[in-house]
């Protein structure tokens, strides 16, 4: 069954044609849908309808006010996706830039949309680095930053690395890790902090042992306990990052949560993300095993007995509706409180601008994410008492859908904010710069230093 | 420099009654506050510090304006 205002644009995920596409009802589940006239017709559920759980077209709906990169690096040539970036065409400017600072991972995880390796390519020097940082700072102002990979404690100079980025004044300084190092290296949590680090984004997928083997290739749980204690010591904060696949930990995500909300006030909330199919991952572009955010949403209150509700969640205030939800807690005793009840950015809002939510989100994300604040000396009124609160007790729940080459929605990408900084200092939206065909080809990953737009390549090609 | 203590010397320019701290409510996205600021005993105007608004009010629209 069609619906009303479904229409969009996608790439073939095998040979990376520009595809009309729509969404599409079939039975309680709200496909994406496109055919190649090559290679024929795909289509990827990106909805599920989970009794109880928001409206597609509803939460699809939410109006915005564009608002485009300030400083464009590149023109409109070929048209969105191939003119990265940012081109003018661009309806979100940034909100966290990503920077890579080394495409090597010892750990080679079964699941991983770089594909890092501990012997892949080089590290970028520390010039490169800084001329990455010069570039997102002039194209995007004081935007959040995260200092990615490949995994970044891996580079000797990682605090050199957060030293530089805090020259650049960006809100909040991340680094994006598997936390091994921080777990097993006494002091080295406390020398990142030393060094300007905010807070660690870390990847922490599950509190079983064999759910942790399949993706991350052996079971190294006791080191990541060992780094959510070791950053809470060093004053440092701590949000959780949870790679979600069927089959592997989608029961658990209710016990990860009840988990999460008892450690420490350092750690700032559970980010999941259900697996794309892109970069390395461990089955095949098939369509049918993805976790949809509604699924998840009806997975977080049946799971938690209904701590957390599906009402609680609303959509994002800068990225595309169909990217992420979120939700805010107070928590108590390890139990959680939703801060509120509906939000000025939610979707029940009849139109957002995008320059002003995107900045509101900024500033919550670096307060937010990063180590709690202490509290003031004197609480005199409500005022006090709430800042004081928030500094402390409050906790983020969130989810992001990432899109891959079959889930691939231009109208999304357009309105991405979310961006990875090249080494020739270009913005390529996260999704993007990730994506890989079917035989593994990227769009963008794999562009040489002296990289061109896309659109440029294939001219010449 | 303006202080909290302004109150006491504090004049509403309607009623021409001096100003005296009460217990207002604030409502912002279904959260209530309670806070003392100077309000006129006549008309219930109210008189909000620039600190205070610049300061804590400012801080706690920002946290409640969370995405």
């Amino acid at each position: 069954m069609s619906m009303s205002d479904c229409h969009t644009q996608s790439l073939c995920p095998v040979c990376f044609r520009l595809l009309d596409a729509e969404y599409e009802a079939r039975g309680d589940t709200v496909h994406l849908c496109k055919v190649c006239p090559e290679h024929g017709p795909f289509s990827v559920p990106v909805w599920k309808r989970v009794p109880g759980t928001p409206n597609f077209e509803v939460w699809r709906a939410t109006r915005r006010i564009p608002a485009p990169p300030q400083h464009p690096a590149t023109r409109v040539h070929k048209g969105c996706p191939f003119d990265c970036g940012l081109c003018p065409d661009h309806a979100q400017h940034t909100c966290n830039g990503i920077v890579e600072v080394t495409s090597r991972c010892s750990t080679a995880c079964p699941v991983c949309y770089a594909q890092a390796s501990a012997d892949k390519g080089g590290n970028p020097s520390l010039e490169t680095i800084r001329q990455m940082f010069s570039a997102l700072a002039s194209a995007s102002g004081p935007c959040n930053v995260q200092i990615s990979g490949g995994e970044p404690t891996e580079r000797e100079d990682l605090p050199e690395i957060i030293r530089m980025a805090r020259e650049f004044r960006f809100g909040l300084v991340q680094v994006n890790t598997n936390g091994l190092r921080l777990g097993v290296e006494p002091g080295y949590a406390a020398h990142l902090k030393e060094a300007g680090l905010d807070s660690a984004y870390l990847q922490f997928d599950t509190l079983e042992g064999e759910a942790c083997r399949t993706l991350r290739g052996k079971d190294c749980i006791a080191e990541k306990l060992a780094a959510v204690e070791a950053c809470g010591k060093a004053g440092l904060g701590v949000v959780l990052v949870c790679t979600l696949v069927r089959g592997v930990n989608e029961g658990t995500v209710g016990d990860l949560l009840q988990w999460a909300v008892c450690q420490g006030k350092h750690v700032r909330g559970l980010h999941f993300q259900p697996a794309a199919a892109f970069g390395r991952f461990p089955k095949g572009m098939e369509s049918e095993g993805r976790i949809t955010l509604p699924e998840l949403m009806d997975l977080l209150e049946r799971q938690t007995g209904g701590m957390v509700r599906i009402e609680d969640f609303h959509a994002p205030s800068c990225e595309h509706p169909l990217c992420s939800f979120s939700a805010t807690y107070v928590r108590l005793d390890g139990n959680l409180t939703a801060a509120r009840a509906g939000s000025c950015c939610s979707a029940s809002h009849p139109l957002l601008d995008n320059a002003e939510t995107s900045r509101i989100s900024r500033n919550f994300t670096a307060r937010q994410w990063a180590s709690p604040r202490s509290l003031p000396i004197a609480q005199y009124d409500d005022f006090d008492r709430f800042i004081a609160d928030f500094g402390t007790n409050f906790f983020t729940l969130s989810a992001m859908a990432f899109q891959d080459a079959l889930g691939l929605d231009i109208e999304r990408v357009r309105g991405c904010c979310i961006h990875v900084v090249t080494q020739a200092g270009r913005l390529v939206p996260f999704c993007l710069y990730n994506l890989t065909s079917r035989d593994g080809r990227s769009l963008y990953r794999s562009l040489p230093d002296h990289e061109q737009p896309l659109s440029e390549r294939l001219e010449q090609a | 420099m303006e202080t909290e203590n302004t109150a006491d010397i504090l004049e509403c320019c309607k009623c021409h009654v001096t100003l005296e701290s009460r217990r207002t409510d604030f409502v912002y996205l279904n959260y209530n506050f309670h806070v003392d600021v100077p309000r006129c005993p006549k008309c219930g105007q109210v008189y909000l510090p620039k600190a205070l608004v610049e300061g804590k009010m400012a801080d706690v629209e920002m946290l409640l304006e969370e995405k």
